[in-house]
C-alpha cells in the first residue's frame, strides 16, 4: 500500500490541492518569482495560517527591507496579525551572520534558532543573496542541503524564496523537494497571475499553470477546472425521473421533462426568449429543490423584474432561500474562479435548477480559448454528478441570417439538449420559434414550434405554421 | 556622553543608530543578537542598553532578564525599541526603563538616552 506523508497544510485557499494535499512535513521547497509575484505574501500567509494553527514559524530574512516596513504592508492584509509577532512568529535577519562569517555560520545560527523556537516552518527570505555569498557551486548546495537535513531533523518544513527564476539544472533547484513558481504575466491588456509546481518529490502535485489573485484577503489559487475535475465527484445517474421544464407545453416535446442531471443549451440571437425560458425553468425552485442564477449580463434586481414583468414570483423564492442569484460582471473575469465559484455555490445549497445566464461569459474570461472545451467538459460532468438540472444560454451573434455561430460542435457534443429560439419573420409580422435540435437518449418532436411570452412567462404554442428557412429566421410561405 | 550597546539584528537599522547616536557624542558598540549582545554587556559594562524584540537566539526581553538576574548587570539602564512587542515590553517594567515603537523620530531616543543617563548618574 501507497506511504501517505503527512503534510502541513498551508491555508492558502486552492493550494494545497494543487500540492496534492499541502506541504511535506520537513521536506524544503523553492518559492520563486519576480519581484512583485506575490512569494512575499503567499509565504507570509502560510505562516499566519500555521500559526493560527498553534504551530510556531521562523522567518528569516536576508534583506534590506526592514521588517517594520514589512510588517505595515503585511498590515493592509487580513491574515496578518500583529499579536503574534514575535510569540508564534518570528523575524529574524542573519544579514549580518551571512557578511560577516558565511553560510556556514548561518547554517548554525538557523539551527539554534529552529530548536529554540520549536518551529514547524522556517521561511528563508533572499535564497540568491546565499548563493551570491558562496565561492562555488559545492557551498550553495552544502548550504542548502544543511539547512533542509537541519530542518528536517526536528520535522520543520522550510520555504526558500528567491526573487527571480532559479534555472532547472542549478544547485538549489537540484537539491530541494519542490519548486512552486508565480508568475505575473500581461494578456492583451490585463495582467494574470499563475502559479505553476514544477517539481514536487513524494507528492501528486496538479501540474501546469494555475491562475490566482491576490486580495486583502491574502493568495487565492484557482485549480485548473479540468484537472482539479478530472474525475467527476460521483457517478451520475441517467435513470433519475424528468425534471419539469416549468414552460407550457415544452416537456411535451420533449418527452416529458428535462432529464435530471443534464445540460441543455438554448442558443439564439438577442431578444428571442433564452433568458425568459430559463427563468421559467427556474421558477420551479423549492427549498427541497434549490435553484441558482449564475448570470453574467444582469443584476439580481434587473432579473427579479425582469421575472416579475413576465408574471414570475423570484422574488419569494430568493426570500425563502429556495433561489440564489450570483452576478458575475462582464469584467476582467478569471475562467477557473468562475468555474469554482460556480461549482461552490451549488455544492454550498445542494443546488437541483441551475441557469448559467450565458456561457458565453466563461469563453470571454478565458485567456486561452483552445481549452474551453476541457473546461466545459470538467464543469458539466461535475454538475451531473451532482445531480444538477442545468440549463444553460448562448448568444448567437446574428439576428437573422443562414449562419447559426453555436459553440463548436466538440462544446454542442458536451451537452445534453440542445434547443433554439428564433425571431421569425413571417410576413411583416415578428414570431418567436423554438426548434429542439437533440435530447438526451430520447425522442422529441422534431418540429418548429411557435413561443409566446405573457403572463407566466414562455410558453410553447403550435407548431409554426408551414414556412422554408424559418431556423434561419427568415422564413418564407410554401 | 557615554558607551551605549545596541543589540538590533537588521543591519541597516543597526547601521543608523549606530551614526545617530555617534553623530549625538555616545560610543557605540553594536551586536546583531541577543547572545552576542549579552557578551558585550558583559565585557564592556556600558552606561545603557538599546536593544530590538526580535533577535536571533536571544530576544530583547530574553537579553533583558538576563542582564536583570545578574547582579552586575542589574542596574544598567534598558530601552526596547521595536515594531510589534511594545505592548509585550511594557507588561514587563522591571526589565525595560522605556519603550519606543518603531518607526520612532531621532529625539525622542535621544531624550530617552538623555533622561535615563542623567537618572543613573
Amino acid at each position: 500500500m501507497a506511504n501517505h506523508l503527512p503534510r502541513l497544510q498551508t491555508g492558502v485557499p486552492g493550494l494545497d490541492q494543487v500540492l496534492g494535499g499541502g506541504l511535506i512535513e520537513g521536506a524544503s521547497y523553492i518559492v520563486q518569482g519576480s519581484p512583485g509575484a506575490g512569494k512575499t505574501i503567499l509565504s507570509n500567509q502560510i505562516a499566519f495560517a500555521n500559526a493560527a494553527g498553534g504551530r510556531k514559524v521562523l522567518y528569516v530574512t536576508l534583506l534590506a527591507e526592514t521588517h517594520d516596513r514589512l510588517f505595515q504592508s503585511l498590515g493592509t492584509l487580513d491574515f496578518f496579525d500583529r499579536s503574534q509577532l514575535g510569540i508564534s512568529v518570528s523575524y529574524v535577519s542573519v544579514f549580518q551572520t551571512l557578511r560577516d562569517e558565511g553560510l556556514s555560520a548561518v547554517v548554525d545560527l538557523l539551527r539554534k534558532e529552529i530548536k529554540r523556537q520549536d518551529a514547524s516552518l522556517l521561511v528563508f527570505d533572499g535564497l540568491l543573496n546565499a548563493r551570491d555569498r558562496a565561492d562555488t557551486i559545492l557551498d550553495v548546495k552544502t548550504f542548502v542541503a544543511e539547512v533542509q537535513s537541519q530542518a528536517a531533523f526536528v520535522g520543520c518544513t522550510v520555504l526558500f524564496l528567491a526573487s527571480t527564476r532559479v534555472s532547472d539544472d542549478s544547485p538549489e533547484h537540484t537539491m530541494v523537494d519542490g519548486v512552486i513558481d508565480l508568475h505575473d504575466e500581461l494578456a492583451g491588456v490585463r495582467t494574470v497571475r499563475r502559479l505553476q509546481v514544477r517539481k514536487s518529490r513524494g507528492s501528486g502535485a496538479m501540474g501546469g499553470y494555475h491562475q490566482f489573485e491576490i486580495s486583502s484577503s491574502g493568495v487565492e489559487i484557482f485549480p485548473r477546472l479540468e484537472i482539479a475535475y478530472a474525475k467527476p465527484s460521483d457517478d451520475d445517474n441517467p435513470e433519475a425521473p424528468r425534471v419539469p421544464s416549468r414552460v407550457a407545453g415544452l416537456d411535451e416535446l420533449i418527452g416529458g421533462g428535462l432529464p435530471t442531471g443534464s445540460v441543455t443549451l438554448l442558443f439564439g440571437p438577442s431578444g428571442a426568449g433564452k433568458t425568459s425560458l430559463g427563468l421559467n425553468f427556474l421558477s420551479g425552485a423549492r427549498r427541497d429543490e434549490p435553484g441558482l442564477l449564475f448570470g453574467f449580463y444582469e443584476t439580481p434586481r434587473r432579473v427579479e423584474a425582469k421575472a416579475r414583468a413576465l408574471d414570475l414570483d423570484l422574488h419569494s423564492l430568493v426570500d425563502d432561500g429556495s433561489l440564489e442569484m450570483v452576478w458575475n460582471p462582464m469584467v476582467e473575469n478569471l475562467l477557473d474562479k468562475l468555474g469554482h465559484r460556480l461549482l461552490q455555490a451549488v455544492k454550498q445549497r445542494g443546488v437541483k435548477r441551475l441557469l448559467i445566464d450565458g456561457l458565453g461569459g466563461f469563453e470571454r474570461a478565458a485567456i486561452s480559448s483552445s481549452r474551453l472545451v476541457e473546461f466545459f467538459a470538467a464543469l458539466t460532468n461535475e454538475l451531473r454528478a451532482l445531480g444538477v438540472t442545468t440549463v444553460a444560454t448562448w448568444e448567437l451573434r446574428d439576428l437573422f441570417g443562414p449562419t447559426v455561430t453555436a459553440p463548436g460542435s466538440e462544446i454542442s457534443s458536451l451537452l445534453d439538449n440542445l434547443i433554439m429560439l428564433r425571431q421569425v419573420e413571417v410576413g411583416s409580422k415578428y414570431k418567436r420559434s423554438i426548434s429542439v435540435l437533440k435530447v438526451r437518449d430520447s425522442a422529441f418532436e422534431p418540429v418548429i414550434h411557435e413561443v409566446v411570452i405573457g403572463n407566466n412567462g414562455l410558453s410553447v404554442r403550435l407548431p409554426l405554421e408551414p414556412l422554408s428557412g424559418a431556423s434561419t429566421g427568415v422564413g418564407s410561405r410554401d | 556622553m557615554a558607551l551605549i550597546v545596541i543589540a538590533e539584528d537588521e543591519f541597516l537599522i543597526q547601521d543608523v543608530l549606530a551614526m545617530m547616536l555617534e553623530d549625538a557624542g555616545h560610543e557605540v558598540e553594536a551586536a546583531s543578537h541577543g547572545v552576542a549582545a549579552l557578551d558585550l554587556v558583559k565585557k564592556l559594562r556600558p552606561a545603557l542598553v538599546v536593544t530590538d524584540f526580535m533577535m536571533p537566539l536571544m530576544t530583547g526581553l530574553e537579553l533583558a532578564r538576563a542582564m536583570r538576574a545578574n547582579a552586575e548587570l542589574r542596574t544598567i539602564p534598558i530601552i526596547l525599541t521595536s515594531g510589534a512587542q511594545g505592548s509585550i515590553g511594557r507588561a514587563e517594567p522591571e526589565m525595560f526603563d522605556a519603550v519606543l515603537d518603531k518607526p520612532y523620530r531621532e529625539e525622542e531616543l535621544l531624550a530617552s538616552i538623555d533622561n535615563l543617563l542623567r537618572g543613573a548618574s
